[in-house]
């Protein structure tokens, strides 16, 4: 019997072992690899699909002396975010990696990477999501690096520290759990645990210790610096994915470990700093010079809109009205993950083609490259939050539970970034019709250009008009 | 940074540090529910290993150990992805020299022992292959720059050999029908031994690989590298 849960996390991992072993064929095994992944990582999806949720256990002690991997429909829908996400990069990476020694290096990191991912998103235990912690920073942070420029090493150098002092904290809220409750699966921890002293302080470190991960203000300063200086495929990978990991972190924790101890106030508070990114992200993301760093900034904010979340479903009991905030930030995570993923790719390509990625100078070179701006603009769409995208429909329905739960203040601060969203979305795109149109052909270079408007393509329509596969995947009721 | 700022992170460190004691010691002092270690070692006799600590690493929770490796493994590809490793340091001289070609094959020997002996006693895959990197370590010191490994084509073979047995033992219970990494039990002991033994050399490798601080340098005799 094939057991697609470990599966999902040892096809990558072997990839990797193979393309390490034979670095001579590195981008045939790669491409292969890649599709490989994505299939064990989509039927996982499908079975979760067809089955509700599923879990396994490796060594066959079963919780508590062994550990679990478990997938349920949050899990399930971004693993399939992450296996599309990561296929199309991996497509962009064999055109935008073409020669030289950095192939060499990108892609054993890369599948490393992704079966880190894979790996977080099914763990049921605590220590083993320590674990995959560990391994994604670390490949997070050498592939960030990749270009070896001064100023990536440097931003990822202090990545890595901020990545190491967030595990760390967060291993020391297991500690405190284990001590206390004497189990690490998830499940019965969450049974066990208490209100008390302990209890809170292993929710403050841990949350604080992903938050760092994150990027959730004002832990975010190590973001920008790092994500705009990476290549183009490993910027896209770490604002779509890595941050969305640590995030799935803190809502996994919250939901199924903290869920009888989380007071109104903590829901409040992460709801504020999530505000306060929102703001402060978009505003930034306005001001920016270069394109790779409003995409930065862009991430910032939108891990805001989803901690917007957080006290919205503290406050709503349970039942139809809690489910459809659930699945709603889960789409508006998703709809990002592709849309900033697109954003970034084409921001590469941008750069690559004019040598440069400053906003103001982009004129000519985004007429030239018309599938490219077209992706610009699919991805501005969803950022923004217009009709039909994805995240339309998950700040419609933030906002309709901001609204049922008396808490109104949030949908000022919705409106405040959207509007500045669209301020900078705009900004850009107004630099792409300064000059008398001469496109030549829509599609430049197919391999790169293709699966980054796909991605764009998806967040912006596919999810949103799809919306309602993804509350039958978790189970839920469709949304009225 | 100027110094009363400095003072007040100081005093808000230590006094963060005494709240995490206090709650540390609520947490040990509270009545104790059922505990791992009583479960762990009443479950030894199925594991195939009779030292509690091993069958915690590659038995209950082998999958963390596989995982754990591919760590390692990560650390090394970063450290390569930053460029060619430094040239090593001058030969060593006589004293230095005739003490390393005692130690090394001292150190290879002593790794082997532990290995063996983590079925019973204190010892396993981890400690045997950190000996295995302190003999690189010395090599290294003593003035060979590729810290005593082969060429890199050989390094890259070597430091997944280990993982890659580690995630095929997984693969093959799973084929075979017990679940993945779940040994069945005839066979437990001598499953454990094989993913051990690769582990150990894929991380002295590893180890020893990370020490020399970059990729290692092609030599003339190494052939064509990959």
């Amino acid at each position: 019997m094939l057991d697609s849960l470990a599966l999902a996390v040892t096809v990558p991992l072997l990839a990797a072992l193979l393309v390490t072993a034979l670095p001579g064929r590195v981008q045939t095994l790669g491409v292969i690899g890649a599709i490989a992944t994505a299939l064990v990582s989509l039927r996982v999806t499908v079975q979760v699909w067809q089955h509700g949720s599923l879990r396994s256990d490796p060594g066959g002690w079963g919780a508590p002396l062994g550990l679990a991997l478990q997938a349920d429909g949050l899990s399930a829908a971004l693993l399939a975010m992450a296996a599309l996400v990561a296929l199309a990069i991996s497509v962009y990476a064999t055109g935008y990696f073409r020669e030289g020694e950095r192939r060499l290096h990108f892609w054993p990191l890369w599948f490393l990477l992704w079966s880190a991912l894979n790996a977080l998103l099914l763990a049921a235990d605590l220590f083993n999501l320590y674990v995959t912690l560990e391994l994604l920073g670390l490949t997070a942070v050498a592939l960030g690096a990749l270009t070896g420029q001064r100023e990536a090493v440097a931003a990822n150098l202090r990545y890595l520290l901020v990545g190491l002092l967030g595990s760390m904290t967060y291993l020391l809220g297991v500690v405190l759990l284990y001590a206390a409750y004497g189990t690490l699966d998830i499940g019965l921890t969450g049974a066990a645990i208490r209100p008390g002293p302990v209890a809170s302080a292993a929710l403050v470190l841990m949350t604080g210790g992903l938050a760092l991960k994150a990027a959730i203000f004002p832990l975010h300063f190590w973001l920008p610096p790092a994500h705009a200086n990476a290549p183009a495929p490993v910027s896209a990978v770490l604002s779509a994915l890595v941050v969305k990991a640590a995030f799935y972190l803190i809502l996994r924790l919250w939901l199924d470990v903290f869920g009888a101890i989380v007071t109104p106030a903590a829901a409040g508070l992460l709801g504020l700093l999530g505000a306060a990114a929102v703001i402060w992200g978009s505003w930034r993301a306005l001001r920016a010079e270069r394109l790779k760093l409003l995409a930065a900034y862009s991430t910032l904010a939108q891990i805001g809109y989803l901690c917007l979340f957080f006290p919205l479903l503290q406050a709503t009991p349970e039942g139809p009205a809690r489910d459809d905030l659930l699945a709603a930030l889960v789409l508006m995570a998703i709809s990002h993950g592709f849309a900033k993923a697109g954003l970034f790719l084409a921001a590469g390509l941008v750069q690559h083609s004019a040598g440069h990625d400053r906003i103001d100078e982009l004129g000519g070179t985004a007429q030239h490259l018309p599938a490219t701006t077209f992706t610009i603009a699919l991805a501005g769409t969803t950022l923004i939050g217009l009709p039909p995208s994805g995240s339309f429909i998950g700040k419609w329905i933030l906002m309709t539970g901001a609204i049922a739960t008396g808490q109104w203040w949030w949908i000022l601060v919705i409106l405040i970034g959207t509007l500045l969203a669209a301020a900078y979305v705009f900004r850009v795109l107004s630099r792409a019709f300064n000059e008398a149109p001469t496109p030549r052909r829509f599609v430049t270079q197919a391999s790169t250009e293709v699966p980054a408007l796909l991605l764009a393509l998806t967040s912006a329509v596919v999810l949103g008009l799809g919306a309602q596969l993804l509350w039958r995947l978790m189970g839920f009721g469709v949304v009225a | 940074m100027n110094r009363p700022a400095k003072l007040m992170i100081g005093l808000l460190l230590c006094l963060f540090a005494l709240v995490l004691l206090w709650v540390f010691h609520v947490a040990l002092t509270q009545p104790p529910g059922a505990r791992l270690a009583d479960l762990a070692l009443a479950s030894l006799p199925l594991s195939g290993v009779t030292n509690p600590v091993t069958a915690v690493l590659v038995n209950y929770r082998a999958y963390d150990t596989l995982l754990e490796l591919a760590v390692l493994l990560a650390a090394l590809l970063g450290i390569w992805s930053l460029g060619a490793a430094t040239p090593g340091f001058q030969p060593a001289g006589s004293a230095l020299a005739a003490m390393v070609s005692w130690v090394v094959p001292l150190l290879i020997l002593t790794g082997g022992y532990l290995l063996w002996v983590g079925g019973y006693a204190p010892g396993g895959a981890f400690q045997a292959g950190a000996l295995l990197g302190a003999a690189g370590v010395l090599l290294r010191l003593a003035g060979d720059e590729r810290a005593g490994l082969p060429s890199e084509r050989a390094q890259r073979r070597l430091a997944v050999a280990g993982i890659a047995v580690f995630a095929l033992v997984g693969l093959g219970t799973m084929v075979a029908g017990t679940g993945f990494l779940t040994y069945p039990q005839r066979w437990s002991k001598w499953l454990i031994l094989l993913a051990e033994t690769a582990a150990t050399v894929s991380i002295g490798v590893i180890l020893a690989a990370a020490y020399a601080g970059g990729k290692p340098r092609s030599r003339a005799s190494d052939g064509a590298t990959p």
